[in-house]
C-alpha cells in the first residue's frame, strides 16, 4: 500500500462526513413527510417522495467519498474491511465500528430501494425501518470519531441534526395516520365541514353511545382477523 | 381480425394501497381520488399510442410508495 | 339403490342427530357412477351453493388443468352469514354426504387431502364432523381428511380468506387480480367448495346427472337448502327445488302471508318487495329484480318493521366485519351506516343525505379486493328502491312506527365494540 496522505484527504473526510450527516437528516425528514402524507395542496406528495429519493442519492455519494478518503488516507490506519465489518479497525475501533454499522444499514436500505420493484413491498418496508437505526449510528459515530464533533461548528451541526430528527420522529409517531387515513386535499369529494356538523347536529338530539365525533380511532382493531395463535 | 394488445389500463391492488394519493398527482387523467383519499381508476382502456398518458401511468406506477399499481396491457375497449 | 327424485334429497333421512357411516351407507347406498363422474358432474350443471353460484364442473376443470402434484380440496362449512344455518344443519344430519362429495371431487382433481373447515364457535358441529372423520379413518382408504376450525368472522367464509387462514392464520381476503384465479394452500392448488355443494356432488356421484336434473330448472338444476328466518312460524332449514315460487317456499315455512319485503341471499344480498313473491326461486328469475339465491338465505320482514332500520343495523355490522385492508371498504361502509342512520333520524338537508348515500354507493362499489363492499352496496341500493316510500317519509322528518320498535326481524349479531367502527 503506497503511503498516501495529505491534509486535504483528512479535510475531505471530515467535511464530507458532516455534509453527509446533514443530507441524511434532510432525507430522514423528507421520508417522514412522505409517510405522514404531507402535501397535496401547495407541494405535491410525489414531489416530496422524489426529493427524498434524489437527496438520498446525493447523501450516499458524499458518504462514499467520506469512506474512500478515510480508507485511502494512510494517516489513519483503517482498512477497507473495517468500513463494513465492525470492530476490525486498528484506529478508534469502536467509533469506526459504529460508522461501519451505519454504513451497512444505509447500504441495505439503499440497495433494497434500488431493487424495490423486484421485491415484496413488506420486505422493503421492513428493511427501510432500519434507516432510523442507521441515523442514530451516524450521529454517534460523528460525535465520537472526529475532533470536530466535540466542539465548535461540528458539534453544533451534530446537535442540530440530532434534534431535528428527534423532533421529526416524535411528530412522525404522534401524527401518524390512523390506519391509512389518506385524506388528500386534492379530492373534490373531500368532505367539507357541512358533513361533520350535520352528523353532530343530528346526533346531539338523540343519545348515542357511539363515539361519532372522535376522529382518531384505535389504529387497528384486535379482532380475530389478527394472528390466530390457537390454531389447531 | 385479431385484436392487438395496443391499449393499457392501470390496475391497483386495493390491499396494498394505503391512500397516499401519489398516483392521482402523477396521472390525474387516469386516477381520481375518493373522499377518503383512495384511487378511483379509470377502467376504460387507453390507447398505448397516447404517449403522454402512458408516461404518466408509468410515473404513477414508479411513484407509488406501496408499489400497488400495475400497468396491464389489453386489447382495447370491449 | 334408487333414490326418489322428490325432496328431500341432501336432507334425506335427517333426524335429530348425524347419521353414522353405516346408516349413511344403508340409506344412500354405496354404488357410484364410477369413471363417469366427471361427465355426470358436467351434465348436472351443479352450481355452487356458497353464494357465488359458480359452476362446479368449471371449477373442477380448472383444477384438473393445474400442474401441482399435491392438490387439496377445501370443504367450506364456515357459513359466514349469521342468519344462515344450512351448512350447520347439513353437517348435523348428513355429514357423510358432504364428505362423500368431497371425496368424489378429490378423485376428480387428483387431490390426496381434504381440508374440512368448520367454524370453532359451533362446538357441537365440530364434534359431529370429528366423529364422522374418525369413522372414515377406520376404513383406511381414500384421501386424508383433516379438520380445521378457523375463528368465525363474516369474511371467514370467503374462499380466499379461508385459504389465507389455512396458510397464514389470518382470515383476510386476498386480492385476486384476474379470474379465474387458483388459490393455493401452501404450494398445493386448492378446490374450495361449499359444504352443501359437496353434498350435492355426493348425490350426483351416486345417482347421476339425469336424476339430479329432475328437479329444478334447466339453468338452475337440482334442489337447494334455504335458511328461512324472520316473520315465520317455522324458522329453519328447508330443502326446496330451485324454481319453486318464493310464495310457496314462504308458505311452507309458515311465513307472514302479507309481509313487507324479503331479504334474499344474505347480508350482502338484496331486498325483494313482497308484491314480487310469485317469482321463481332461482337466479335467472331473481336476476331482473336485482336479487339472487346467494347462500340460500331468506328473511321475511313484516309490515310492522322498518326496512331502513333493519338495513342500517345490517350495514353497521357488516362495516365492523370488514377486514379493513382496503380503504373504500374500511372507510366507506361505516360512512354508509352513518348516512343510513341520518336518513332514519331525519336531517335538515334530506336531499343532500340521500344524494351522498347514492354517490357513496357508486364510489365504493367494486373497489375492494373481495366482494364484501359490493354486497353491502347492493343491499343499500335495493333498500332505497324497495323501501322508497319509507325513505321519503323518514327524510322528511316523519319516521315510520317501525323505527321505534325494539323488535327486529333480521337477526344481526351485536356489534362487538362500537368504537371499533371508523366513523368519520
Amino acid at each position: 500500500m503506497i503511503a498516501l496522505t495529505s491534509p486535504y484527504l483528512w479535510y475531505t473526510t471530515r467535511a464530507t462526513g458532516l455534509v453527509a450527516l446533514v443530507l441524511f437528516t434532510v432525507v430522514v425528514c423528507l421520508g417522514t413527510f412522505v409517510s405522514n402524507r404531507v402535501g397535496g395542496t401547495s407541494v405535491g406528495r410525489f414531489e416530496l417522495n422524489e426529493l427524498h429519493r434524489s437527496v438520498s442519492m446525493v447523501a450516499v455519494a458524499f458518504l462514499v467519498v467520506h469512506i474512500v478518503t478515510t480508507v485511502v488516507d494512510s494517516y489513519v490506519p483503517t482498512g477497507w474491511l473495517s468500513t463494513v465489518v465492525p470492530m476490525t479497525s486498528s484506529y478508534k475501533r469502536l467509533d469506526v465500528a459504529i460508522g461501519a454499522v451505519a454504513f451497512d444499514l444505509i447500504l441495505a436500505v439503499w440497495a433494497s430501494s434500488l431493487m424495490k420493484t423486484r421485491m415484496a413491498n413488506t420486505s422493503w418496508r421492513f428493511i427501510h425501518w432500519f434507516s432510523w437505526l442507521a441515523f442514530v449510528a451516524a450521529i454517534v459515530h460523528g460525535f465520537l470519531t472526529g475532533t470536530d464533533g466535540r466542539s465548535g461548528i461540528g458539534l453544533a451541526v451534530i446537535v442540530s441534526c440530532a434534534s431535528a430528527v428527534l423532533v421529526t420522529a416524535l411528530w412522525r409517531f404522534f401524527k401518524r395516520p390512523a390506519r391509512a387515513l389518506g385524506r388528500t386535499a386534492l379530492s373534490p369529494l373531500a368532505p367539507q365541514d357541512a358533513t361533520k356538523t350535520d352528523a353532530t347536529k343530528t346526533d346531539a338530539t338523540t343519545a348515542t353511545p357511539t363515539t361519532t365525533t372522535t376522529k382518531t380511532t384505535r389504529p387497528f382493531p384486535s379482532g380475530s382477523h389478527q394472528r390466530d395463535r390457537t390454531r389447531r | 381480425m385479431s385484436r392487438r394488445i395496443d391499449h393499457f389500463v392501470l390496475k391497483v391492488d386495493p390491499i396494498l394501497c394505503d391512500g397516499f394519493g401519489h398516483c392521482h398527482e402523477l396521472a390525474p387523467e387516469l386516477v381520481h381520488v375518493d373522499e377518503w383519499g383512495y384511487p378511483i381508476i379509470n377502467e376504460q382502456p387507453t390507447s398505448s399510442s397516447d404517449l403522454a398518458l402512458l408516461k404518466s401511468a408509468k410515473l404513477a406506477v414508479r411513484g407509488c410508495p406501496r408499489s400497488a399499481l400495475r400497468i396491464e396491457r389489453i386489447s382495447g375497449p370491449t | 339403490m334408487t333414490m326418489t327424485i322428490s325432496l328431500p334429497r341432501v336432507m334425506h333421512a335427517a333426524s335429530g342427530r348425524p347419521l353414522s357411516l353405516r346408516e349413511h351407507e344403508a340409506t344412500f347406498g354405496t354404488t357410484t357412477v364410477g369413471a363417469a363422474l366427471l361427465r355426470e358432474l358436467d351434465a348436472s350443471g351443479l352450481l355452487g351453493r356458497g353464494g357465488a353460484s359458480f359452476t362446479t364442473a368449471k371449477k373442477v376443470e380448472l383444477l384438473r388443468s393445474q400442474r401441482g402434484h399435491h392438490k387439496v380440496v377445501v370443504v367450506n362449512a364456515m357459513e359466514g352469514e349469521p342468519v344462515g344455518h344450512k351448512d350447520r344443519t347439513l353437517l348435523s344430519s348428513n355429514p357423510h354426504l358432504v364428505l362423500d362429495g368431497a371425496q368424489y371431487l378429490a378423485t376428480l382433481i387428483g387431490a390426496r387431502r381434504i381440508d374440512v373447515c368448520v367454524s370453532r364457535k359451533d362446538s357441537a358441529i365440530v364434534h359431529h364432523v370429528q366423529r364422522s372423520l374418525h369413522e372414515r379413518e377406520l376404513r383406511k382408504s381414500g384421501p386424508t381428511f383433516v379438520l380445521h376450525t378457523p375463528p368465525w368472522r363474516y369474511v371467514a367464509g370467503e374462499e380466499s380468506a379461508l385459504v389465507h387462514w389455512l396458510n397464514d392464520n389470518e382470515t383476510m381476503p386476498q386480492y385476486r387480480p384476474s379470474r379465474p384465479h387458483v388459490l393455493h394452500v401452501g404450494r398445493s392448488p386448492a378446490l374450495v367448495v361449499n359444504a352443501e355443494t359437496s353434498a350435492h356432488a355426493g348425490m350426483i356421484g351416486r345417482f347421476g346427472a339425469d336424476w339430479f336434473r329432475e328437479l329444478g330448472t334447466p339453468l338452475s338444476p337440482g334442489s337447494t337448502l334455504v335458511s328461512i328466518t324472520g316473520a315465520v312460524f317455522r324458522p329453519t332449514v328447508h330443502e326446496v327445488a330451485l324454481g319453486t315460487t318464493l310464495r310457496s317456499i314462504l308458505a311452507d315455512a309458515g311465513a307472514d302471508p302479507d309481509p313487507q319485503a324479503i331479504l334474499l341471499g344474505g347480508y350482502g344480498g338484496a331486498w325483494l318487495s313482497a308484491e314480487h313473491q310469485d317469482v321463481a326461486y332461482c337466479n335467472e328469475a331473481l336476476g331482473p329484480y336485482g336479487a339472487s339465491v346467494g347462500a340460500g338465505i331468506i328473511v321475511v320482514v313484516p309490515k310492522a318493521a322498518c326496512g331502513i332500520a333493519e338495513t342500517q343495523r345490517i350495514v353497521a355490522w357488516m362495516a365492523n366485519e370488514s377486514s379493513r385492508q382496503c380503504g373504500p371498504c374500511a372507510f366507506g361502509l361505516p360512512a354508509l351506516a352513518q348516512d343510513l342512520r341520518t336518513v332514519l333520524r331525519g336531517s335538515r338537508d334530506p336531499r343532500t343525505v340521500l344524494e351522498r348515500l347514492k354517490q357513496r354507493c357508486a364510489v365504493i362499489d367494486g373497489r375492494g379486493a373481495c366482494r364484501h363492499p359490493d354486497g353491502v352496496v347492493r343491499l343499500v341500493q335495493s333498500a332505497l328502491e324497495v323501501f322508497k316510500d319509507d325513505v321519503e317519509s323518514h327524510v322528511n322528518g316523519t319516521p315510520c312506527e317501525g323505527v321505534t320498535s325494539s323488535r327486529h326481524w333480521v337477526a344481526v349479531p351485536a356489534l362487538e365494540r362500537e368504537s371499533e367502527l371508523v366513523w368519520e
